[in-house]
C-alpha cells in the first residue's frame, strides 16, 4: 500500500528513470528557465620578463564585473541582456628600440593608465530551445577614447533529422578618439567598419555525439592601426602603420560527445584562421565536463594556440625599403601559447556558484615551426573568476 | 478558445496508429509542417512496429519466443532504457505495474464480453512477474516460458514525446501531438499562449469535464471508459492488477500532466492501479497536476474546478 512507498521520492524516481528516454523534456525545462547572473573576472598580465626594457614592467590588469538577465518573454521567445563594467590599469608595450648587437629592447608606455569601459549587450531569440531559431543581437561599448556599435543576426534551421544549418552575419562600427592626441602627435579621430558572415553544418553522428564544421569570413576597413603604438624604422620612431583593409577567413570544427547518461561530456574544438596580412593561426582546445554527486560539476580544459607573424611585423626595421606599413605590436608576431583552465560549479537549490582560474603562458618558441622574428612584448597572464546565478522560475 | 492573434497557419493532420485515432496540430511554414508531419508519423509507426504485442514480427514477439525457448536476448539502447523505466515503475508500485503481464492482458480480451475462469487466470498469473525476469542491461533473460511483454502505459506515451521531438527537429516550434488522448506539447502557440486540452467526461459522449493549459510537457489519461466490459452488472476495466489477476476497481479515469507524456502516463497508470483511496493519496503526494474521475462522474484533484 502507499504507506510503504517512498511518496516524496516517487516523482524524482520517475523523472530520473524517464531522463534516458526523453532527455529533451528535462532540457526544455531548464533551457527556458529565467536566471540572473553576476560574474567577476580578474585578468592579470605577468610583468615583463627579465631583460632589457624601458619604462614600467607592470602590465595590464583588468577587473570586470558582469550582470546578466536571461528570461523567456512569450512562448519560445527569449531575451538576454548583459551589462559589463571593466577597470583597466597598468602599462602596455609602446615600441621596441634597437639595442646593442641588434638586440630588441621593449619600451613600455610611461604612465600607468586607469580606464573604464562599459558595455551593454542584448540578444532576442525566437524558437529558443529548438533547432529552428533566430537570434538578433546588438551591443554598444564605450570608453573614454573608444566607442563600438555592433549588430548581428543568427539563424539555425534543420535540413534533416540529423543535419542542422546555421548562418549569420554581423556588422560593427568602431570610432576612436585617442587621448593626448596633440601632445603625442596622434591621429585625432578615426573609425573602422567590420562585416562578418558565417555558415555552419552540424551533423548528429549518433545519440551521443555531434560534429559541427563552419566557415567565417571577416572584412575590416578603415583605421586598423594602434594609435598608442610606435615603431622604430631606420632609427626613426614613427607611428604604427598598418594597411587600411584586412580580409580574414576561419574554418572551425567542433566535436561534442556525451558519456554515461549525460554525466560527462567531451568537447574538442579546432580553428584555423588566415588573413590578408599574412597572419595564420591554429587553435586546438579540449574540455571535459564532469558532473559529480551533490550537484557539483567541474570542467578542466586545455588550449593550444599558434600564430605566424604578419608580413609587416618586425621588432624594429633597419631600413624602410619600399614598404609603407610597419608594426612592432607583439600581437602580430610569431608566438604560441598554452592555456589550462579549471572551472567548478555547485548548484544549491535555486543558486549556482561557480569559480575558476586560467593560466595562459605564451612564448615565441611555442609556435608551430619554431620562433621567427623576436617578440619582446609577448604576454602571459592569469585569470581568476567567480560567479553567482539565481534561477527565477 | 483563445483569440487568434498573430498566429501562424494552424494545420491539423489526422492519422491512425497504435490502434487509436491520432492527430497533430502544427503551426508553422508549410514545408516545415509537411516535414514534421511525415517525421512524427514515421516515428510513431516505427515504435508501433517495434513494441506492438499484436504483431508477430515485433521485438516484443521475439522476446516472447526467447522466453519460450528459455534463452536470453541482448536488446538495443532504446529498449534497455524502456526496460529500466518499467523496472522503476514496478518498484514504485509494489509490483502492481508489471510489463510482463502480457499473458493476463491477452486473457482479459475485453472485446469477447466474457470473464475468464479462475483456472485460466491462475495459469496466466503463473506466466507473469518482472521479479522473476533476469535483467542486466543489455541482457534480458525472461526465465518463464509463456511470459509475454505488454508495454501498454509506456510505449504510446513515449511515442507521443518522440513524435513531438521529431516535429521540433523538423523545425516546428508550436504544436501538440495527440495519440489517442495522450498529449505531448511541441511548444505553445506562436503567440505564446498555451494549448487548451479538454478532459472528456466518462460515459458521456459530449463535453469536457475539465480543461487544462499545456505549453510544454505532456498530459496522459488512463481510464476505462473507452475499453470497458460490463458482466452481470460489474464493470471491468482494461487495467489488470497482475498480483490478483483481476482488473482493478478504480477510477473511471485518471489524467496527469508532467514534463513529458511518458512520466504523465506512468503516473496516471499507477494512480489507476492503486485504486480509489490509495491512488488519490498517492497522486496528491506526487505533486503533479492531476484529475481523477469516479464511476459516478465526480471529479477530484488539482485540475478539478
Amino acid at each position: 500500500m502507499p504507506a510503504r512507498m517512498q511518496i516524496s521520492a516517487s516523482l524524482a524516481a520517475l523523472m530520473s528513470a524517464a531522463a534516458a528516454l526523453v532527455p529533451e523534456a528535462q532540457a526544455q525545462t531548464t533551457e527556458s528557465d529565467a536566471r540572473v547572473s553576476y560574474r567577476f573576472n580578474d585578468y592579470s598580465e605577468d610583468a615583463l620578463a627579465p631583460g632589457p626594457f624601458f619604462g614600467d614592467a607592470e602590465r595590464y590588469r583588468v577587473l570586470s564585473q558582469q550582470f546578466e538577465l536571461s528570461t523567456p518573454v512569450a512562448g519560445d521567445r527569449a531575451l538576454d541582456v548583459t551589462a559589463t563594467h571593466e577597470i583597466m590599469s597598468g602599462s602596455s608595450p609602446w615600441y621596441v628600440v634597437r639595442g646593442a648587437g641588434n638586440r630588441p629592447i621593449q619600451v613600455m608606455s610611461g604612465a600607468t593608465i586607469r580606464e573604464h569601459r562599459n558595455e551593454v549587450r542584448a540578444a532576442f531569440t525566437q524558437g529558443a530551445g529548438t533547432t529552428s531559431s533566430t537570434t538578433w543581437n546588438a551591443s554598444y561599448s564605450i570608453e573614454r577614447d573608444y566607442r563600438a556599435l555592433a549588430l548581428g543576426v543568427e539563424r539555425s534551421m534543420p535540413l534533416s533529422e540529423a543535419l542542422t544549418l546555421g548562418v549569420g552575419g554581423s556588422f560593427s562600427h568602431d570610432r576612436i578618439t585617442p587621448v593626448d592626441a596633440q601632445l603625442f602627435d596622434r591621429i585625432e579621430h578615426a573609425s573602422k567598419n567590420t562585416a562578418s558572415l558565417f555558415g555552419s553544418l552540424a551533423f548528429v553522428l549518433d545519440r551521443n555525439s555531434v560534429l559541427q564544421t563552419g566557415l567565417q569570413l571577416n572584412a575590416e576597413h578603415g583605421y586598423l592601426s594602434d594609435p598608442y603604438k610606435l615603431v622604430d624604422v631606420g632609427d626613426a620612431i614613427v607611428d604604427d602603420t598598418r594597411p587600411d583593409r584586412r580580409g580574414a577567413a576561419a574554418w572551425l570544427v567542433r566535436y561534442r560527445r556525451a558519456f554515461g547518461a549525460d554525466s560527462a561530456a567531451l568537447h574538442l574544438d579546432y580553428r584555423y584562421a588566415q588573413d590578408s596580412w599574412g597572419v595564420v593561426s591554429h587553435t586546438l582546445e579540449a574540455a571535459w565536463y564532469q558532473a559529480l554527486p551533490r550537484q557539483w560539476r567541474i570542467v578542466p580544459s586545455l588550449r593550444y594556440y599558434s600564430q605566424q607573424q604578419a608580413r609587416f611585423y618586425a621588432p624594429f626595421f633597419l631600413d624602410p625599403g619600399a614598404h609603407n606599413t610597419f608594426s612592432s605590436d607583439y600581437r602580430l608576431g610569431t608566438f604560441g601559447a598554452l592555456s589550462a583552465t579549471i572551472d567548478a560549479r555547485k548548484r544549491l537549490g535555486r543558486w549556482e556558484f561557480s569559480a575558476g582560474v586560467e593560466r595562459y603562458h605564451a612564448a615565441t618558441g611555442y609556435a608551430i615551426g619554431g620562433s621567427d622574428a623576436p617578440v619582446p612584448g609577448v604576454v602571459s597572464y592569469t585569470r581568476a573568476f567567480i560567479g553567482l546565478d539565481y534561477l527565477l522560475q | 478558445m483563445t483569440p487568434a492573434r498573430e498566429r501562424l497557419d494552424l494545420h491539423l493532420v489526422r492519422f491512425n496508429a497504435m490502434g487509436c485515432p491520432c492527430a497533430l496540430q502544427l503551426e508553422g511554414e508549410a514545408d516545415a509542417i509537411a516535414r514534421a508531419a511525415a517525421a512524427a508519423q514515421s516515428e510513431v509507426a516505427r515504435l508501433d512496429a517495434k513494441y506492438s504485442h499484436y504483431r508477430d514480427d515485433s521485438l516484443v514477439a521475439r522476446i516472447g519466443a526467447v522466453a519460450d525457448a528459455g534463452a536470453s536476448i541482448d536488446v538495443d539502447d532504446e529498449t534497455a532504457d524502456l526496460l529500466d523505466f518499467a523496472a522503476t515503475l514496478h518498484a514504485q508500485s509494489d509490483g502492481r505495474f508489471d510489463i510482463t503481464a502480457g499473458a493476463l492482458t491477452k486473457l482479459w480480451d475485453l472485446q469477447s464480453g466474457r470473464v475468464p475462469g479462475g483456472d485460466a487466470i491462475d495459469r496466466a498469473r503463473a506466466r507473469v512477474g518482472w521479479d522473476r525476469v533476469g535483467w542486466r542491461r543489455p541482457t534480458l533473460t525472461p526465465n518463464v516460458p509463456g511470459l509475454r511483454l505488454d508495454l501498454g502505459g509506456v510505449v504510446k506515451e513515449y511515442a507521443a514525446d518522440r513524435a513531438a521531438l521529431a516535429c521540433r527537429k523538423a523545425g516546428i516550434a508550436h504544436g501538440v501531438v495527440d495519440l489517442g488522448g495522450d498529449l505531448a506539447a511541441i511548444g505553445a502557440h506562436a503567440d505564446g499562449t498555451p494549448w487548451r486540452a479538454g478532459i472528456r467526461a466518462p460515459r458521456a459522449a459530449d463535453g469536457a469535464i475539465a480543461q487544462i493549459e499545456l505549453a510544454r510537457g505532456g498530459l496522459a489519461t488512463s481510464g476505462d471508459y473507452e475499453r470497458v466490459m460490463i458482466v452481470d452488472g460489474r464493470r471491468y476495466s482494461h487495467i489488470v492488477d497482475p498480483r490478483s489477476g483481476y482488473p482493478v476497481e478504480s477510477f473511471a479515469s485518471v489524467s496527469v500532466a508532467a514534463d513529458s507524456c511518458l512520466v504523465a502516463g506512468a503516473a496516471a497508470t499507477l494512480g489507476m492501479l492503486l485504486g480509489l483511496d490509495a491512488g488519490y493519496e498517492w497522486l496528491c503526494a506526487l505533486g503533479l497536476p492531476f484529475l481523477c474521475i469516479d464511476a459516478q462522474g465526480g471529479a477530484r484533484g488539482t485540475l478539478a474546478r
